[in-house]
């Protein structure tokens, strides 16, 4: 039993604004004052200290192939000696860490949950014994559709008995957590040596196109009424131009509603948000992106904010990994996973005083500032962008306009004509951040009891050593910075794990996956299932996905 | 200071010494306790070898065999390493400053991703000679290797900067990805400059040309699998 006292609470979902407030926690719950027992309590004095929920990720590539591949091709990146094996384990690397390591880091900067935003399919008992090696957080992966043929077959035939069935199937067995699509037919066209340029473009054999696929997996989604809405990386990723895709797939989801949470969630925009018809006259396409989603109220994106410095790029997008590696002349990493889709790793370092590179660095934060703190999460599409780590520089630099401006001396000149951002006076509040990092990601993902402080809610828990009733985040963006950094203590579960920003106790966290099989009939695409497996696969059907029993703590949340 | 050390035995395992010549301007007590590996084990520097000190110079005189001990002099940014008898692998690795001297042969990395300094080699030395290590993108910077024996394989791969002589033969893969600096072999080598973007290869002997070089007034230019404009020049 915990009683953290006298802390200034901010809680979004609960409309807490810095009060000053007890919260007590019994069996890794909050819990209402009277339920515990003080005398028993642990007591945490948290006077004149920030109270949050945990952090919750919701886009990160922490397990499975594409970041173990990455390992294995950046043996420089394993040289970083981060932490000595001794109370806690060893952990290698500079921008790709190794498991234990990204527990570690999420909880040492107040981070509870993280999801896994793109598994392929056929890897995820790989992706799961990635996860189960991270300790700490509270984990989900979410498979990727977009490229299976499976898909493209169900799409075409408009059987969207089929199609739903399909989905339930599909992340039963890999343990998945809710529906991804990437670059949705370009994958798949990309293997015939192209690539899909527009919503309309058919995908070789099938005959269907990306805005077929998006309309008809949007509407599954929402049939079987998944926790989570489909989380797209839209087509046309890394393309000058490419903010007219981006806002053109938006608007497939439009009348489209749901009580609970966005229909649709565009994942890391910077990437999707480029004016321009080249390399040489590319700007920033946010504003019109941030237009959009602001006068709409079902989706919602994230940043994909590039962190100036080591990144490596890794997306279940091939196509656009092939163009990325041509372009730097980077090593490149190729991946075909059979008939689900595909991968590219590329390693890259972001340079301040490159045009583009700044430019890429001022549109996430120009979507961050322009777009409400209910609709945009603050992300880095990590390790695409850069390190998670850097995400108090990140809210640091969303609240000060000060800071702002001094960052902007030190990039490209390219960036005062090609984007808004030096022209922003937005600053968002303390609030407002901590709703983009917590209570926002929670809802769109639909983990009810993630993201705020309400009695039921899991008692994962940050105490940051600053008063936000007495800190101007402001002027004092240095201290926000530092602060957000080192939190006062990471508590999760009721446990803490964080102390002074030094680890204290290794937990291990929870697997969360969905199960929907109960909506629909399986019986409707056995003979499917079965014809794919013998024809295509090279694992038999029943090798194929994940058992429960395989993962260290699963939990299953079932659809009603 | 000037510090003498001469291995107690003949090594089991090999030793990962990281000695520069700061190390003589320390105590003796500071130079005993110096840590290093042995094998799996951290040992003291006075658990494997005799330590003397006399004169007044930053120099470290290594007497015997050094053969299985690696990363001598590493980053070492000034003073100068005399070593009576062979080094072990990495030795001048990262350097930036200084002098090593090696009487005997040099083993694997020798001067990799060196910045600065001088190295000279009596005898031979084995592969990867101012390289990159696996994965980064740069080799030797600046600096020069002086190999009087021969060389082996993956001579200057990455090379960025600075020179390396070789007084007798080399491998093959000399200036693999080589985007600046020089290269001189005096005898004969194998392949050269694969993927080479940019610096000079001068050649006396014997060596096989890749067929993406072109024809230059003064020798070949290429690699142009990769747009590249280096250079190799008979001597
Ligand atoms: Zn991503």
């Amino acid at each position: 039993m915990l009683w953290i006292k006298n802390g200034i609470v901010i809680d979004p979902k609960n409309g807490i604004e810095g009060e000053k407030m007890d919260i007590f926690v019994k069996e890794g719950k909050i819990v209402e004052e009277s339920e515990v027992n003080k005398e028993e309590c642990k007591v945490i004095d948290a006077s004149n200290k920030l109270v949050v929920a945990g952090g919750v990720e919701m886009h990160s590539h922490i397990a499975g192939s594409k970041i173990n591949t990455g390992r294995s091709m950046r043996p420089e990146e394993m040289r970083v000696v981060r932490n000595v094996a001794g109370k806690f384990r060893a952990v290698v690397g500079r921008v790709l860490l190794t498991a234990p390591g990204i527990g570690y880091e999420y909880a040492k900067m107040g981070y509870t949950t993280a999801v896994e935003a793109a598994s392929p399919p056929i890897g995820s008992p790989h992706t799961h014994e990635e996860l189960d090696a991270i300790p700490i957080l509270d984990k989900a992966a979410l498979p990727v559709f977009g490229n299976w043929h499976f898909v493209f077959k169900f799409v075409s035939e408009k059987d969207q008995e089929k199609l739903q069935a399909f989905i339930a199937w599909a992340i039963e067995r890999t343990k998945g957590y809710g529906v991804k699509i990437v670059n949705p037919g370009g994958v798949e066209k990309w293997m015939y040596g192209s690539n899909v340029r527009t919503l309309d473009d058919e995908v070789p054999i099938y005959g269907v196109t990306p805005r077929e696929i998006i309309t008809e997996v949007v509407k599954a989604n929402e049939a079987l009424n998944l926790p989570h809405c489909v989380h797209i990386h839209c087509n046309n990723l890394g393309v000058p131009g490419n903010y007219e895709t981006t806002i053109e797939t938006m608007k497939l989801v439009s009348g489209m509603k749901n009580e609970n949470r966005p229909v649709l969630h565009v994942t890391h925009v910077q990437f999707n948000a480029y004016a321009g018809s080249s390399w040489r006259d590319v700007s920033s396409g946010a504003e019109e992106i941030a237009k959009y989603v602001n006068k709409t109220d079902n989706i919602t994106i994230d940043m994909g904010q590039p962190i100036f410095g080591h990144a490596t790029a890794m997306t279940g997008d091939a196509p656009f990994q092939f163009t990325l590696h041509r372009l730097t002349g980077a090593r490149w990493s190729n991946k075909d996973t059979e008939i689900e889709g595909g991968a590219g790793i590329v390693p890259l370092v972001y340079l301040p005083k490159n045009p583009v590179h700044a430019l890429q660095w001022a549109i996430g934060l120009e979507l961050g500032l322009l777009i409400d703190s209910d609709k945009v999460v603050i992300s880095t599409d990590w390790p695409n962008g850069g390190p998670f780590t850097e995400y108090p520089y990140i809210m640091a630099m969303l609240m000060s306009k000060r800071m702002r401006e001094k960052e902007l001396e030190r990039v490209s000149p390219y960036v005062q004509k090609a984007s808004s951002l030096p022209a922003i006076d937005t600053e968002k509040t303390l609030y407002e951040v901590i709703k983009m990092s917590r209570s926002l990601p929670a809802k769109i993902l639909g983990m009810e009891n993630k993201g705020h402080l309400g009695v039921g809610a899991d008692a994962d828990i940050a105490i940051y050593d600053i008063n936000p009733n007495e800190v101007d985040p402001s002027v004092e963006y240095e201290l926000i910075n530092k602060a957000f950094r080192k939190p006062a203590y990471t508590i999760k579960g009721g446990e803490i794990v964080v102390k002074d920003g030094e680890l204290v106790a290794e937990t291990w966290g929870r697997t969360f996956w969905v199960d929907a099989t109960k909506k629909v009939s399986m019986e409707a695409i056995e003979s499917d299932l079965d014809e794919y497996f013998q024809n295509y696969y090279s694992v038999e059907r029943i090798n194929f996905g994940v058992d429960e029993r395989w993962v260290k703590k699963p939990a299953r949340l079932e659809v009603k | 200071m000037m510090l003498i050390l001469k291995p107690k035995k003949d090594f089991e395992v090999s030793v990962e010494a990281e000695i520069t010549p700061d190390l003589a301007e320390k105590s003796e007590e500071e130079i005993k306790n110096f840590e290093v590996w042995y094998g799996k084990y951290k040992v003291k520097l006075g658990e494997l070898f005799e330590i003397k000190k006399e004169g007044d110079e930053k120099k470290l005189v290594l007497e015997g065999d050094f053969s299985r001990v690696k990363w001598i002099g590493r980053g070492m940014p000034d003073g100068e390493i005399i070593v009576k008898g062979s080094v072990g692998a990495h030795c001048g690795a990262f350097m930036s400053g200084g002098k090593i001297v090696v009487e005997g042969n040099a083993d694997d990395w020798l001067g990799a991703e060196m910045s600065g300094g001088e190295i000279v080699v009596k005898g031979n030395a084995k592969n990867l000679v101012g390289c990159a290590y696996y994965g980064d993108l740069e080799g030797m910077k600046g600096g020069k290797i002086l190999i009087e024996g021969n060389a082996g394989n993956y001579i200057g791969e990455k090379m960025a900067g600075g020179e390396i002589e070789i007084k007798g033969n080399a491998g093959d893969f000399v200036g693999t990805e080589m985007k600046n600096g020089t290269i001189i072999v005096h005898g004969d080598c194998g392949f050269v400059g694969g993927d080479m973007k940019g610096g000079t290869i001068k050649i006396g002997g014997k060596f096989d040309l890749l067929p993406s070089f072109k024809k230059a007034e003064d020798g070949w230019v290429g690699d142009i699998n990769v747009g590249g404009e280096g250079k190799i020049v008979k001597i």
